[in-house]
């Protein structure tokens, strides 16, 4: 039996842990298992209110279902009785420019406390990456200078990314003879795995920034490839000289390291950060990243970049008379035919639950309509294999064309929505695609879509 | 007017809710929380007091965005009453959303009031169904 004084005392005490909780800087979810909350306190509504596309936060997969598709897999699939399912899970939220004060990363932290109750962390981490991700470059510059030194090839590039000159360690990594001379330094890389304005895009941003670095696969002179890290820096005497590129000379260095036995390391991360878990596509992260470069990168070297929405059609059938492994199958299915239909230098990306992006640069709409045409074509051919069945399925997809960067990959992506639409209405397993807003429409539709 | 005639759904709210005492405010059937330009708590009354668990003094002249209603600190809220006091515009927004009253996710229509003169700011809370 409480007297009053105690009484008040554990009110009081219950008052402050409710105003700690109230004013805790991280957002705290409590749910059962099928995710539906219990409990959460402000800074997690803070956070999943902006996301919920239903305006309720009753159920925390569905909040997050835009921005991560993966999460029930990912409770449902954890088989011990408790632990961690996932810890600093990145959810990359915005497609392109945030509205003010919206997060663009959250981190979740899952933790299964039994059968029956499920505690989820969620905090804004976006500042935090951007840092990190500075620090990632300055690692990668201290890599490629320090480590591997006796093997790499040194080549001297014109002002147009051309190969200059021939030595012995173009042949002792690569393979290739002096015949290379005068060849645009691009047939270092995979056929289809670069554009030429993607190379004109590196040689203007080594001018810019005094160097650049990118990694991925690379080949040799016999088809065979390698996994090749490579540097570009402008010569100094052209710096000297701006403007008036030294024909006799060099104007750029460039310098290839088969960097293979780090590969997997690099994989890893990658995989961990970039990647869509059931697919191996790349995630919407990735996706978005690449896309607002390639974007922007194209405002400062106007040229068309595709975009193609992609919608697995009546997948909520497939769902629910194959079950969830059967639907599972049919996007696996569906990514590895993505593959085949478009190119390496394509960014093929799992951006929702039954929703595929493919950015195309350089591509125009002819060219772009053909590659999704040909998806569709082969999808509608190809049924998917699961536990001794064929599940034949269709796709529906929108393709839209920015004939420069202007709008960014929102503008974008709206125009391809509206057209993966106008496939869906039209009876699906079909392709449409989006003639461009004229200006004062998508004004008026940015008006809306701010409000 | 008595405080029993004021409606959460009426118009012209903020002046009226700006010429009551804080009994009257505390006589109403929903949620009132007032604050002032530096964004700080000034008005709390007791529907709201009740609704979240927290009495007035924890909450009275603290930042509302940050320290009393963090849940609101994103642009569906908080960026409103910026950019209204920014464009001195008159903001009037009745929007559906989930507080974590006593932590328990609780659907309700937020009423966004601002006046460019108004004596307070206001957010009014009503538990209710979400509006169709």
């Amino acid at each position: 039996m409480l007297d009053t004084a105690d009484s008040a005392g554990l009110s009081g005490e219950h008052e402050a842990l409710m105003q700690f909780l109230y004013l805790a800087p991280v957002g705290l979810v409590q749910t059962d298992a099928a995710g539906d909350v219990a409990m959460l306190n402000p800074i997690a509504a803070q956070l999943l209110m902006p996301l919920s596309l239903d305006g309720s936060l009753e159920n925390l997969f569905r909040a997050l279902e835009g921005v991560a598709p993966e999460l029930r897999h990912l409770c449902a699939s954890h088989g011990a009785p408790s632990g961690k399912i996932c810890d600093g899970h990145l959810l990359h939220l915005n497609a392109g420019k945030p509205p003010a004060r919206a997060p663009q990363v959250l981190s979740l932290t899952l933790l299964k406390l039994d059968g029956e109750r499920l505690m989820a962390v969620l905090s804004d981490v976006t500042e935090q990456l951007r840092r990190e991700r500075q620090l990632r470059r300055s690692d990668a510059w201290l890599n490629a200078i320090l480590t591997g030194i006796a093997d790499y090839a040194l080549v001297g590039l014109d002002a147009d990314g051309r190969i200059r000159d021939w030595n012995p360690s173009v042949a002792r990594l690569t393979g290739h003879g002096p015949e290379v001379a005068g060849q645009p330094c691009s047939i270092f890389h995979p056929r289809d795995a670069i554009t030429p304005e993607h190379l004109q895009d590196r040689l203007r941003e080594a001018d810019a920034d005094g160097w650049t670095l990118d990694e991925g696969r690379r080949l040799r002179a016999d088809g065979s490839t390698f996994w090749g890290s490579a540097m570009i820096a402008p010569l100094p005497d052209r710096a000297a000289l701006p403007g008036i590129p030294d024909s006799e000379g060099a104007a750029y260095c460039l310098i290839l390291r088969d960097i293979s036995d780090k590969r997997d390391a690099v994989e890893s991360r990658r995989r961990a950060h970039f990647a869509d878990y059931l697919t191996g596509l790349a995630n919407r992260r990735a996706f978005f990243e690449a896309a607002g470069l390639e974007l922007e990168r194209s405002l400062a070297a106007p040229r068309p970049t595709a975009l193609v929405v992609i919608d697995a059609d009546h997948f909520k059938t497939i769902n629910d008379s194959h079950g969830h492994p059967g639907g599972d199958a049919v996007l696996q299915h569906l990514a590895g035919l993505m593959l085949q239909a478009f190119r390496e230098v394509d960014m093929v990306a799992r951006i929702g639950g039954e929703e595929f992006a493919v950015l195309l640069p350089s591509t125009g709409i002819d060219q772009a309509l053909e590659a999704a045409e040909r998806l569709r074509a082969l999808v509608a051919g190809t049924p998917a294999l699961f536990d001794g069945a064929a599940i034949g399925y269709t796709i529906s997809a929108g393709v839209a064309v920015a004939p420069d960067g202007a709008g960014g990959i929102d503008g974008l992506m709206r125009q391809a929505d509206r057209a993966l639409y106008a496939a869906k209405r039209a009876g699906r397993n079909r392709v449409e695609y989006a003639r461009p807003a004229p200006a004062e429409a998508l004004r008026k539709l940015e008006a809306v879509n701010a409000r | 007017m008595t405080a029993s005639q004021i409606t959460f759904g009426m118009a012209d709210l903020a002046a009226r809710l700006d010429a009551c005492s804080p009994d009257e405010l505390d006589a109403l059937e929903f949620g009132v929380i007032g604050f002032d330009a530096d964004t700080n708590v000034a008005l709390y009354n007791a529907f709201e007091s009740q609704a979240a668990g927290l009495s007035p003094q924890r909450v009275l002249g603290q930042p509302l965005f940050t320290n009393v209603a963090p849940c609101m600190n994103n642009f569906m809220v908080a960026q409103r009453f910026d950019d209204a006091r920014d464009d001195g515009t008159v903001l009037d927004a009745t929007i559906d959303y989930v507080l974590t009253l006593r932590m328990r996710p609780i659907k309700v229509a937020l009423r966004l009031l601002a006046r460019p003169n108004g004596r307070f700011r206001y957010v009014l809370v009503e538990r209710q169904a979400p509006r169709a």
